[in-house]
């Protein structure tokens, strides 16, 4: 009865309030979003650890919560908050500060955009996305681009030479590689018909890996150099310019911009599985039929992490001229290639 | 072949008179003192006619009682011949001063420098006598001459005078007391020349060029030294090179050591190699003593050096891995575990890991133990194996090459002229190796390759030295079945006096030729240690070979030459 009584408000409130409600639903879905993504970065570097340490034959975390480490994150999380706040005496002040969360606000942008697997219910598959945009595939790729924004910042203000080179080969490696990477992403709403990420999983019967795996390997590559991550990490590269625009950086500030790479790594890897891995796509598991999206969903990002991981543990890195080279003059044109193929095969097919 | 005895005919037919004394130690030393005027003339003849291009190292004497200063050049070839040469040149002590050398030789400019710091010689027409070891502050003490008084203390805190300069960081002054003064410790006079720091200030040329420190304090380096490159942008323009900031003055403390306390401290000069440092300073006492290693002791020191070298070689390599990939680049850690079943074959006899001391003069310390051969057998194959693997793994990773082929290219007539030796050296074409040169030991009887490249570059030195860990296991393994019994140490007093007398004693350290010049008055301890160490010229080597590079190359190219800082300060 009382149940009955509150959704009756709640719904008359819906109808007579639209603006207002529109609102708090919009806050609550943010703050559903920045807890999962959170989360789920969290267990992303735990997940890079465990899977680095045995890579490296040692065992990784395994002394805080449990023999698994599970809370290892949390007492990091905790040192970094009670450290002293430090700016250098030479810093950009404003610049300074706004930088860490210039860098986190782009990923929330990004994850607001994609959906988080899907629920089936009743044979209807629901999408879990916050904002369900038209152009979301287009959103996404302009918000991944503005996160140099931040790493950037982060090193023009720390007036400190090697922050200094960290920013310039950040900006120079995002140039090269956005581009390709935004002519894959329009292959694939060429395919789909459609640059909206719901529809362009709900358009893969058959996974675009198969449909364009040249699209894949190029898409691949920019994500990782996108990433900043081995064998694409020159803006940081510890052996050469100490840890590139972060080095000025230290407690949670430093925290922040860490945590960063490790939310644009889960985002990136669920922008992957839905680009390309047909999204929550696969055969609906029978006794859980509801959680079944969420299932292939979940799995497929996993993969792909682990994927992420393993190129860690076994490259070394690119020289930053290398790095352009292979932008402009290899993968550009091969994602050219992958255009006219995916207009061709799109044609054909449609 | 050409021996001691030809190259003295030859000079003394060349400059009747010249040679003032000399002595032929054996077919392969040559003591030669020489008249100062001509010592210039003397080593270009030695080089150009007698094929002497390998300047091995200078090392000074002060001999109080004479009132003079000597200063003992030593030469060697490249191959051509095994004669070492070491040509005396004196100097009295009120005015010294000493022909230069680097218009013939390029790599003799850091040891006329570590020289003139240390002794105040001075070299004349020497390009830049700055000192390299010593702190600004110490410079003029003259801290190796035998009437140094020791350094003001300036350890104490109340003397430190801190100022804050015009750019917001602390500068550091520390002034000694009047009684310091008083006493001879502080120098009235001190040398005057630019610092380190203004002089790479002076070099720069444009708005865009900047100085980017990777170090004292930087993760490509294996301990602190300072390398500054000149950049624009990403391109280094020159490289300026400081070192010294870990000096301990293991030369000194040696002085005032008998022979046997001082084991423990060549130890230190570097962990990596620690045997081989005891075993160059005790072969050096043993040279001058004229005693024979008994066979055993000799089969024992050689397995355990090159148990240490496998062991040095897997770190260095490793080490350099994750210079390139980052630390978490896996091979780093497997070779980290490799090294531990070696390492603990080195321990089963000598008791430690990394500090051993276990060469004597005259022997070994202890014998090795039940199942030492089989331990080390099944060691060496696990180590072949792996190895075999990281080559292929090397060999197949794109990225790797690319980031390695080509770069710091070193021809073979460029790594002779500065100097170098060891696996850089052989991977520049010059297959230069101490153990077939000079032969100590059971060396001459074992059967092994001398591992060298063509390339010269990056990539190359780090093959070599792959390379070299497989062939070291080869000749551990001949050592084990050949080994006889027998005792393990020559009978030697307690209390080591050689006879008065100088030896220059070379082997093949894991990172290349490592030499002592001791000297002996006859009493308890050496009146001279001068060590002749390999990463010396590397690191003085360093700074052509970065210039035109990548920043990123910077690593790849320092890193690998498998650095020790501590050897090169000592």
């Amino acid at each position: 009865m009382v149940l009955s009584t509150i959704v009756e408000s709640i719904t008359d409130f819906v109808v007579q309030e639209p603006k207002i409600s529109g609102l708090i639903i919009g806050l609550i879905a943010a703050a559903i979003i920045a807890s999962v993504i959170n989360v789920g970065a969290m267990g992303v570097v735990w997940l890079e650890r465990k899977v680095l340490g045995d890579m490296t034959n040692r065992f990784g975390p395994c002394r805080v919560g449990t023999r698994w480490g599970i809370l290892q994150l949390v007492a990091d999380a905790i040192k970094l908050f009670t450290k002293e706040d430090s700016i250098p005496r030479g810093a950009d002040r404003p610049i300074y500060v706004w930088a860490p969360i210039v860098a986190c606000i782009t990923t929330m942008l990004v994850a607001a955009a994609l959906p988080w697997g899907a629920l089936n219910i009743g044979g209807v598959v629901y999408p879990l996305v916050a904002v369900n945009m038209d152009i979301s595939a287009f959103f996404v790729e302009a918000a991944l681009s503005l996160m140099a924004i931040g790493a950037f910042m982060a090193g023009w203000a720390s007036n400190n030479k090697y922050s200094m080179l960290g920013a310039f080969r950040g900006m120079a490696r995002m140039v090269s590689y956005e581009v390709p990477m935004g002519v894959c992403v329009i292959s694939v709403a060429i395919m789909a018909h459609s640059l909206n990420i719901v529809e362009i999983v709900e358009a893969q019967s058959i996974w675009y890996i198969i449909a364009q795996p040249l699209g894949f390997v190029i898409f691949m590559i920019a994500l990782v150099t996108d990433l900043g991550r081995i064998p694409f990490d020159q803006s940081e590269a510890e052996e050469e310019i100490i840890a590139g625009y972060v080095t000025e950086y230290g407690g949670i500030r430093w925290g922040l911009l860490y945590f960063q790479e490790y939310i644009i790594m889960l985002l990136g890897s669920v922008l992957l599985v839905h680009l390309f891995l047909g999204g929550w796509n696969g055969p609906v598991i029978p006794v859980i039929s509801i959680l079944s999206p969420m299932i292939w969903f979940l799995m497929k990002m996993i993969l792909v992490l682990v994927f992420l991981i393993w190129v860690r543990g076994s490259l070394v890195r690119f020289r930053i001229d290398q790095v352009t080279d292979l932008g402009w003059k290899w993968l550009l044109p091969l994602s050219m290639v992958n255009l006219v193929w995916a207009v061709a095969v799109g044609v054909y097919f449609a | 072949m050409t021996t001691a005895n030809d190259v003295l005919d030859a000079l003394q037919s060349a400059f009747p008179g010249a040679i003032q004394e000399f002595r032929v130690e054996s077919d392969n030393r040559l003591w030669a003192t020489v008249d100062p005027n001509k010592i210039v003339e003397i080593c270009k003849f030695l080089r150009d006619e007698e094929d002497f291009d390998h300047y091995s190292g200078a090392a000074g004497v002060d001999k109080i009682d004479e009132d003079l200063f000597e200063v003992t050049e030593i030469l060697a070839s490249h191959g051509a011949h095994p004669v070492v040469a070491l040509l005396k040149v004196k100097t009295p002590r009120d005015t010294p001063s000493v022909k230069s050398l680097t218009g013939l030789f390029w790599n003799a400019d850091w040891y006329e420098r570590e020289i003139w710091e240390m002794f105040g010689i001075n070299f004349e027409d020497h390009p830049g006598l700055y000192p390299l070891l010593l702190v600004d502050d110490l410079v003029g003490s003259w801290p190796w001459r035998k009437d140094f008084k020791g350094y003001p203390d300036y350890n104490t805190n109340e003397r430190v005078l801190e100022k804050i300069n015009p750019d917001g960081y602390a500068e550091y002054k520390i002034s000694p007391t009047e009684a310091e003064i008083e006493a001879g410790t502080v120098p009235e006079t001190r040398p005057e020349y630019p610092t380190f720091r203004e002089r790479e200030i002076m070099e720069l040329e444009t708005e865009s060029e900047m100085i980017l420190h990777m170090g004292p304090q930087h993760a490509i380096v294996p301990g602190p030294f300072m390398l500054d490159l000149r950049v624009d942008g990403e391109r280094v323009k020159k490289a300026y090179l400081d070192v010294g900031y870990i000096h301990k003055g293991i030369e000194k403390i040696l002085e005032n050591r008998t022979y046997i306390q001082g084991i423990p401290i060549t130890d230190r000069m570097c962990y990596l190699a620690s045997l081989s440092n005891n075993e160059v300073f005790c072969g050096a006492a043993e040279r001058i003593m004229g005693i024979e290693v008994p066979e055993r002791a000799q089969y024992i020191r050689v397995i355990l050096e090159e148990l240490s070298r496998i062991q040095s070689h897997l770190l260095g390599t490793g080490e350099f891995l994750s210079l390139l990939g980052g630390a978490t680049f896996s091979p780093f850690q497997w070779m980290i575990l490799d090294r531990e079943e070696i390492i603990s074959c080195i321990e089963s006899v000598t008791g430690a890991r990394i500090n051993h001391s276990f060469v004597r003069q005259g022997g070994v310390r202890n014998d090795l133990p039940d199942g030492f051969a089989e331990m080390t057998r099944s060691a060496l194959k696990t180590v072949v194996d792996k190895t075999n693997e990281y080559k292929e793994l090397l060999l197949s990773d794109n990225i790797y090459r690319k980031r390695m082929e080509g770069i710091g290219i070193l021809s073979p007539e460029e790594a002779r002229r500065f100097g170098l030796s060891g696996p850089p050296l052989r991977a520049s074409d010059t297959p230069y190796d101490m153990r077939r040169e000079d032969p100590i030991l059971v060396y001459p009887d074992l059967d092994f390759n001398v591992i060298s490249r063509k390339e010269g570059d990056s990539k190359a030195r780090v093959e070599v030295r792959l390379d070299e860990i497989i062939e070291s296991c080869h000749i551990v393994e001949q050592c084990l079945d050949q080994i006889p019994g027998g005792p393990i140490r020559e009978k030697v007093s307690k209390k080591i006096k050689p006879a008065p007398g100088e030896a220059y004693y070379r082997v093949e350290d894991p990172r290349g030729e490592m030499g002592i010049f001791l000297v002996s008055d006859g009493s308890d301890k050496p009146v001279k240690v001068k060590v002749r160490g390999p990463v010396y010229a590397y690191m003085q080597a360093l700074p052509p070979l970065l210039e035109g590079a990548y920043v990123a190359d910077v690593v790849a190219i320092a890193g690998s030459m498998d650095a020790c800082t501590s050897e090169v300060d000592r």
